[in-house]
């Protein structure tokens, strides 16, 4: 029961900051299908940088890990920019821009890591090994019983998600800067009127997407996988975007779903180990996140209240 | 210079003009990022095309040619240009099916289990029956996602990710627990009465793949320009894709419409399923979704969502996914070369509609100046 705690937080908590991206970029009338390429690309840009230090820096020195984060923020920070060049420059269709940074990430980061492989040791391997980060224990707090799980065994990547959320919350909903980013995505005329610059704020906007949703990437290299692949494109990307429309486009709501999310799929594990079941059958429990997403989305979506110019190219002349 | 590549890009075949541009940038990029890499980007693209058959190649092995070549390369074009033609009925009805290898894993697995696996059929029997499941299951998943989009308002972008891994997971955990080649680890191959290439014919002297595929791709082509060209019900399809509130007030059923419209997609992805899977590749890897999937959006945008387009658009993108193995061994730049170039055409593709816009108003500038200066003389 514990396990399912800890492992549905490590799940949950890369999951909410990929979130958190998107509802930047939707709150700012930029739609974003593009967290799954933008998580990736930062993944790589990160994991690039930690094996080029490891032999600098020795292996498994902690500080790899949070040089390969920053790393991939602004990895991911830079890719996004061709989101934001093709919606709000090129008054791309929003959803196809979306799907073809998708597309592009997954063969640019697959290419490069033969590519980089075989620069640096003579393989044409497709795979980045980069270990697990270590984990620590909160002393007292992880003695408490059931919720305890919740402070066992947790990554650090797991404390500095959490502060930037509240910070991201903040600037969100408390700050002008946040006032005019949700203002673009209601009502832009009005933000034009009052003097703002509709389109730098977009840009800054999916500027910050890219790099929250690359440090989610990261964490899930660091966590899951162990190594950077292509098999860091298991539709994580599209389990965010899924949990901010559940989540209603409100940084608060999307925490809980996200950790919904993450707690069946660490739950569906558990049970399959519970259960006895041979190991064929955890293909069966993997599926879960995806199904209960599904069935979310069946019952929430009639529901949810988009910002109303999302997806509609920025146009001073237009009414 | 300017004012022709405007001019053509202005005028009445602005798309394909704009595609053509993509192209050439492609190609431009390409050549850039091989000479970064040291490499010959004549000798590159010279071995795409002789790894599909276009070009001969210096030694063949025995019983293999040329034609060889060029009827495996038709083999993998058949599934691509069906799933392309799936993106694109879809998406003249504003509707972006993006879980097409889901589909076609679907459909593939489906056929492989039922029919593939079925010993006694005859061919005349099976491969019928192995195109009919194809549609059926396809057309079951796609009307499943638009039902969803118009009853509970799940963008489909959304809800066919999901499904894809819904998908992928489920056939896998079935592949691997019912139908797994031991030695290989995928699934086991099926019988020749109902796979759709004739394997080993001879042709030429050379043994050859003879995809069936190829002929139905290219036929329902036309068929889908025929849908939306000339019949009132594509005409439909196409004012909810353009304008849903206004195609309501014509009195268009507009669920209906999008209901049918992901029906139709779904059939054509389910066909490029069995093409694939009981075709090209003759075996399902467990929990992989073919990267044709994603591949087809390319072809489609490329092709400007025409079906003939996608004919021509299908051919470019299946040289460099076919002919990236030779072109792997011989020039020594690893394979996936052939995403990155299809996926930066795809890039270039989603600009066209700028472009296009960047060239109206460059001509409408240059009619300004002129009239201008001969108001000045008069």
């Amino acid at each position: 029961m514990e396990k399912v705690f800890t492992d549905g937080l490590s799940f949950g908590i890369p999951l909410l900051i990929m979130a958190v991206g998107a509802i930047y970029s939707e709150k700012s009338g930029v739609t974003n299908l593009a967290v799954e390429g933008f998580q990736g690309v930062g993944a790589f840009v990160g994991s690039l940088i930690a094996i080029l230090l490891i032999p600098v820096m020795g292996n498994g020195n902690q500080w790899i890990i949070y040089i390969a984060l920053a790393a991939a923020a602004v990895g991911a920070g830079i890719y996004a920019c061709l989101h934001a060049l093709l919606c709000i420059k090129f008054h791309a269709d929003q959803v196809i821009s979306g799907v073809v940074i998708n597309i592009l990430a997954v063969a640019l980061t697959s290419f490069f890591t033969s590519a980089a492989n075989t620069a640096i040791n003579g393989t044409a391997s497709n795979k980045f090994i980069l270990g697990v980060s270590n984990r620590f224990t909160v002393p007292g707090l992880s003695k408490i019983p059931w919720i305890g799980g919740l402070f066992t065994n947790m990554y650090p990547f797991e404390i500095i998600i959490i502060v930037l959320v509240i910070f991201f919350w903040y600037l969100m909903n408390k700050t002008r800067y946040g006032m005019r980013l949700r203002a673009c995505g209601e009502n832009p005329q009005a933000v034009d009127a009052a003097g703002g610059d509709v389109k730098k704020t977009r840009w800054i906007a999916v500027m910050i997407s890219g790099a929250l949703s690359g440090i989610g990437g990261m964490c899930f290299a660091y966590s899951l996988l162990a190594n950077f692949s292509p098999s860091i494109y298991q539709g994580y990307g599209y389990l965010a975007i899924a949990a901010m429309i559940f989540g209603n486009w409100n940084i608060g709501s999307t925490a809980l779903v996200c950790l919904i999310f993450g707690f069946a799929k660490s739950g569906g594990y558990q049970l399959c180990i519970a259960m006895g079941l041979p190991s064929n059958y955890s293909d069966l429990f993997l599926m879960l996140p995806y199904v209960l997403t599904m069935l979310l989305l069946i019952f929430f979506s009639k529901k949810n209240h988009p910002p109303k110019a999302v997806g509609q190219p920025w146009d001073k002349g237009k009414r | 210079m300017k004012k022709f590549l405007a001019q053509r890009l202005d005028g009445r075949y602005s798309a394909f003009w704009a595609s053509v541009l993509a192209i050439i940038l492609t190609l431009i990029t390409a050549s850039l990022l091989l000479l970064v890499m040291g490499k010959d980007p004549v000798v590159a693209f010279q071995s795409f095309l002789q790894g599909c058959g276009f070009l001969p190649k210096a030694n063949y092995g025995g019983g293999s040619g040329m034609l060889s070549d060029l009827f495996d390369f038709l083999n993998y074009l058949a599934p691509l240009l069906l799933a392309s033609l799936a993106f694109i009925a879809g998406f003249k009805t504003g509707l972006f099916n993006i879980g097409i290898s889901g589909q076609m894993l679907f459909s593939g697995f489906l056929a492989t289990v039922f029919i593939g696996y079925n010993k006694s059929m005859s061919a005349a029997i099976a491969k019928p029956l192995v195109i009919l499941i194809g549609l059926a299951s396809g057309c079951l998943l796609g009307a499943l996602i638009g039902f969803l989009k118009y009853r509970f308002n799940i963008h489909e972008v959304v809800s066919t990710i999901m499904i894809n891994y819904i998908i992928s997971y489920l056939t896998g955990f079935f592949i691997n627990n019912n139908y797994v080649d031991m030695m290989t680890r995928t699934s086991r191959i099926c019988t020749a009465a109902a796979r759709l290439t004739w394997t080993n014919v001879k042709i030429g002297g050379v043994n050859c793949k003879v995809p069936l595929g190829i002929v139905i791709a290219v036929l329902i082509a036309f068929v889908v320009q025929f849908l939306f060209d000339k019949t009132s019900f594509g005409f439909e399809l196409k004012a909810v894709g353009l304008n849903s509130r206004c195609a309501k007030y014509f009195g268009v059923n507009v669920g209906k419409s999008v209901v049918l419209s992901m029906a139709i997609s779904g059939a054509l992805a389910g066909l490029a399923g069995v093409c694939y899977y009981l075709g090209y590749t003759n075996t399902i890897i467990p929990k992989t979704l073919a990267g044709m999937g994603y591949d087809s959006i390319s072809v489609a945008l490329l092709g400007s969502a025409s079906p003939i387009g996608a004919i021509l658009a299908s051919v470019i993108v299946s040289i460099f996914q076919q002919g990236a193995n030779y072109m792997s061994s011989r020039v020594g730049v690893a394979k996936e070369i052939a995403s990155l170039i299809t996926g930066i055409m795809l890039l270039y593709a989603a600009c066209g509609n700028y472009m296009r816009i960047v060239a109206h108003s460059y001509l409408q500038k240059e009619l300004d100046k002129t009239s201008s200066r001969e108001g000045k003389e008069r």
